[in-house]
């Protein structure tokens, strides 16, 4: 153990990680899909006969196949969907008469392995008659192609914050307005979804990567018409999530649905090329903002206006961007904050949370905005920030749009992030650059972001339980379920430093419905600050509870017995009792506390600042240096924080610089070179990163954690589009829209509002 | 097909179908799963094994093309004893995993660049190359490079001085590149 820094090191540096592809189970059959390849059509046939011929297939089955197959579930959890906009909008498992976006399943094949199951797709036949596709929100507004025959493509209106008074807008002494587009983005986990659904007796066991068992659990058991006990979701090694691993989607229906019918193993484990084409999307936001300050930089107010792409069906990401509304007015007390959105859908696969999910559409269109108006204005954008910026006393601070940002010190994050950065220095290079026309420009960009973490009101409890052993050991649950986030490390040392114990003594049990009867999950950076504070509290629970057996055990008043490092003790005038928590248990029987815990909803902060330096002949970005500055309260576990914040920044400069889907002209994504066509960043990219911390405590929680791991997602990108926007010196920033490739910067750069020209 | 592969040292007999490719006939056929496949088109680099030394992808290999060939997988990066490699220590200690599916690639390829490339420790150009060559989507990269700098100057330095367990004094890595 003492040569592994995590206690997830050993097994999966050595090969002995247990993922769900992994997992060897006698006589399991791989399921394989056959999708659609245009976007939108009407599916006319489906023929799956001469697959069911195939050597090695076990059967093939189109949507008329199985008319018992139920429809994918929504969630109405953390108003990622509604009752209205769900309604008459069905999404089947396997598609019945409509295809909606490419890659949608027509029909799936059953085989001995993998091999097999594709040899049967490739014998199945479908007639689909073209429709025309619908891609983004602005093809989709005018209902002149409709999803949903009847219905019109906006699922949902929302809007957070009251309407502007228009006098506000005329009187003000500056106002900028500016269009930004919030690319669709693949969330790209390495490890693609799996299901594997094993029926044991009248019990089916289920093994997924996944962020959310409880929930799958629930899910499954409402579409097979069970109870709830008869399904036990296990949640081994998971490679990756980011949001994007939570629901029970089309072919986890599928996959279960036939497992229980055929009485046997069944497994979906997702390749690339499928999940390039059907694994949920991120972001996806088409918006309008207008920004009004008074001659002295004081904000006055702001209105974003969000025309959302959420895909092909309503029932899980379409209340997301709420998530961007009501997050709207950033770290400013502008006092009057308009946002209001139309979710559309579009013939694309569903748009769901991405690491950030909402949170990084907000804070890229204020923090472009500002720099926007800090031209304007003629106002160094950092002083603009500075005047504008929500102050350490004002906290708990409400907004206009319905937040209550919990605690916070918005200018210590920037004054950080800026010495950090060298922010003098380069402002000096900025300068000279400007001066030497043979000199690439170079520009200087801060994002001052404020993000929420632990999810939504109803949904900010955990549960999990701490019990100690005849052995002395101690065992923690928790409803949890990590992807890479160091949580059989963290959580143990916490609940080891609660109880006084050595950290070894303790063991974390989570990702299995049999062990831990409820739970939420991981999402929303939750697990620190909600999970974590759950298990601070039962084991002080534990504590108390200890303390009171060892006192009626030796008949003495429990405010006399003691807890230290792992032992009751009593200090009569006679002489010391003391009793290991081993014996305690020995002599008392079995101790366990379980809870169930709510947190309040927390507001990490912090301050990103970049510099980029941009060829306007070649359209190319290089990002000299990228500063994170985060501050998500009390850290359990620095290394893990600042490896989660390092991670999510480059992340960022993915969204920023590089991560972006084509269609072509009949709406399918043109993906064929798959990551070839789809540029996720590697260590070529990477510029030089460097990631402190401030710690202001969140009160929602005596732990005092917020939420950690999304932060770079939602600082970085606006940061290092300011910096290009500042390099280019441009006078329109809608020119540029991320992801700022080569060809779109040149585009910007030569345009012909390009004001002064850095050349 | 019948073809022989030596595996980690083991020697297997094997008859495969000649479409199955390498990373399914380790995963499959040997329950050798420590080989993950992040992408099956030869970008990610998950499922990099060394084929006879040499780093390649097992999703772009067809196990016959291996016949006689000898594979080394993460399983037998470890010494005979499990003493583990330098490479698992390194990425131990410079938090080079997180969620941990890519991890047997870039040990893969690092310990195929180690190999080859005795001056590696000296040559951050190399370096790069190396952590350039495979996609990971939690570290951020540049632990993952911390790490193969601290097992290559490991090897250096056992190598300049075998006598010796431990270099004088472990020298900082710069934080980034």
């Amino acid at each position: 153990m003492a040569q592994w820094t995590r206690r997830e090191d050993e097994r999966l540096l050595t090969g002995r990680g247990r993922f769900v592809a992994d997992i060897d189970v006698p006589g399991c059959l791989d399921a394989a899909f056959v999708r659609s390849t245009v976007a939108h059509g009407r599916l006319r046939a489906v023929d799956c006969t001469a697959a069911r011929d195939v050597p090695g297939v076990a059967g093939a089955w189109s949507a008329a196949d199985l008319p018992d197959l139920p429809p994918v579930p929504y969630t109405l959890l953390a108003g990622l969907s509604t009752e209205d906009a769900v309604a008459g909008r069905e999404w089947p498992a396997l598609v019945k008469d409509r295809v909606r976006y490419p890659g949608e399943a027509l029909a799936v094949v059953l085989g001995e392995d993998r091999y097999r199951a594709e040899d049967g797709v490739a014998e199945v036949t479908a007639v689909i008659e073209p429709l025309p596709a619908v891609v983004t929100p602005s093809a989709a507004l005018d209902d002149s192609v409709r999803l949903f025959d009847g219905l019109s493509n906006i699922a949902l209106r929302g809007e957070a914050g009251e309407p502007v008074d228009p006098a506000v807008w005329r009187d003000a002494a500056a106002v900028v307005e500016a269009t930004y587009r919030q690319n669709l983005l693949m969330p790209s986990p390495m490890e693609c979804r799996t299901i594997l659904a094993v029926p044991e007796g009248d019990r089916l066991t289920v093994w997924s990567g996944h962020q959310m068992p409880h929930r799958l659990r629930r899910e499954l058991a409402a579409l097979l018409g069970w109870s709830p006990d008869r399904i036990r979701v296990v949640v081994p090694d998971t490679g990756g999530a980011f949001g994007s691993k939570s629901a029970a989607f089309p072919e986890f229906v599928v996959v279960a649905h036939l497992a229980v019918k055929l009485g046997r193993p069944v497994r979906w484990i997702e390749d690339r090329r499928e999940s390039m084409l059907v694994a949920t999307r991120g972001r996806g936001q088409d918006q309008t903002v207008r920004l009004a300050a008074d001659a002295d930089g004081r904000l006055l107010a702001y209105e974003l206006k969000i025309d959302a792409d959420v895909g092909a069906y309503p029932h899980l990401g379409v209340g997301l961007p709420m998530q961007t509304a009501w997050m709207a007015a950033g770290a400013y007390t502008t006092p009057r904050v308009h946002a209001t959105l139309r979710s559309v859908l579009t013939n694309t696969m569903v748009t769901y949370p991405y690491r950030g999910a909402g949170r990084p559409e907000a804070a890229t269109a204020i923090e472009r905005t500002m720099d926007l108006l800090a031209g304007r204005l003629g106002m160094d954008p950092i002083e603009l920030r500075r005047r504008n910026f929500v102050p350490p006393d004002a906290f708990p601070y409400e907004t206009p749009t319905g937040r209550r940002y919990d605690s916070g010190n918005y200018a210590a994050a920037l004054d950080l992030a800026l010495e950090t950065l060298g922010y003098d220095r380069w402002c000096a290079e900025r300068d000279r650059r400007r001066r030497d026309p043979d000199a690439l420009p170079l520009g200087i960009g801060v994002s001052c972001y404020v993000e929420r973490s632990g999810g939504e009101a109803g949904g900010l409890h955990e549960f999990g339980s701490v019990e100690a052993h005849e052995d002395g050991t101690v065992t923690a649950r928790c409803g949890a379920a990590p992807s890479g986030q160091s949580h059989e490390t963290v959580f143990p040392a916490l609940v080891a430093k609660v109880l006084g114990v050595p950290e070894a003594r303790v063991r974390l049990v989570e990702g299995d419905t049999d062990e831990q009867p409820e739970g939420l999950g991981s999402f929303a950076s939750r697990s620190a600050q909600v999970a974590g504070a759950m298990l601070q509290h039962a084991a002080t629970l534990l504590i108390e509870r200890a303390r009171t057996r060892a006192a009626a055990l030796w008949g003495v008043p429990a405010e006399q017995v003691e807890w230290a490092d792992g032992t009751v003790v009593h200090a009569a005038p006679g002489g010391a009792s003391a009793t290991g928590l081993g014996d305690l248990v020995k002599a008392t029987g079995p101790l366990r506390v379980e809870d169930r815990y709510e947190a309040g909803m927390a507001f990490p902060f912090g301050a990103h600042a970049a510099v980029t330096e941009v060829d306007p002949e070649l359209g190319t970005v290089r990002v000299l240096s990228l500063v994170a500055v985060d501050d998500c309260g009390v850290v359990l576990d620095p290394a893990v924080v600042r490896g989660q914040a390092f991670g999510s920044a480059v992340q960022g400069i993915g969204q920023a610089l590089y991560e972006g889907i084509a269609f072509d002209d009949n709406g399918v994504p043109q993906l064929s070179g798959g990551f070839l066509d789809y540029l996720l960043p590697t260590f070529a990219e990477l510029p030089p990163i460097d990631i402190k911390d401030t710690r202001t405590p969140g009160p929602g929680t005596p732990l005092g954690a917020k939420g950690a791991g999304e932060s770079g997602c939602i600082g970085s990108p606006a940061a290092i589009v300011n910096a290009v926007a500042d390099a280019l010196r441009l006078a329109d920033p809608g020119l540029l829209q991320m992801p700022l490739t080569p060809d779109s910067v040149w585009r910007a750069a030569h345009a012909p509002e390009h004001e002064e020209g850095a050349r | 097909m019948k073809i022989t592969l030596d595996v980690n040292g083991t020697r297997h007999a094997l008859d495969v179908e000649p479409r199955r490719l390498l990373a399914d006939v380790l995963r499959d056929d040997l329950r050798l799963t420590g080989t993950h496949l992040g992408c099956e088109h030869g970008i990610c680099g998950a499922c990099t094994v060394l084929m006879d030394g040499a780093a390649v992808r097992s999703c772009l290999v067809l196990a016959v093309q291996c016949d006689g060939s000898s594979v080394r997988t993460v399983e037998g990066l470890a010494g005979p004893d499990g003493e583990p490699h330098p490479l698992q220590r390194a990425f131990s200690a410079e938090r080079a995993l997180q969620c941990g599916f890519c991890t047997p690639g870039f040990l893969m390829v690092a310990a195929g660049a180690l190999e080859a490339d005795p001056g590696l420790a000296d040559d951050p150009d190399a370096v790069a190359s190396v952590v350039g060559s495979n996609i990971c989507r939690c570290t951020g990269y540049e632990p993952i490079r911390r790490a193969l700098t601290r097992a290559a100057r490991e090897q250096r330095d056992a190598t300049a001085c075998p006598a010796r367990v431990q270099p004088r004094s472990p020298e900082p890595i710069e934080e980034n590149s």
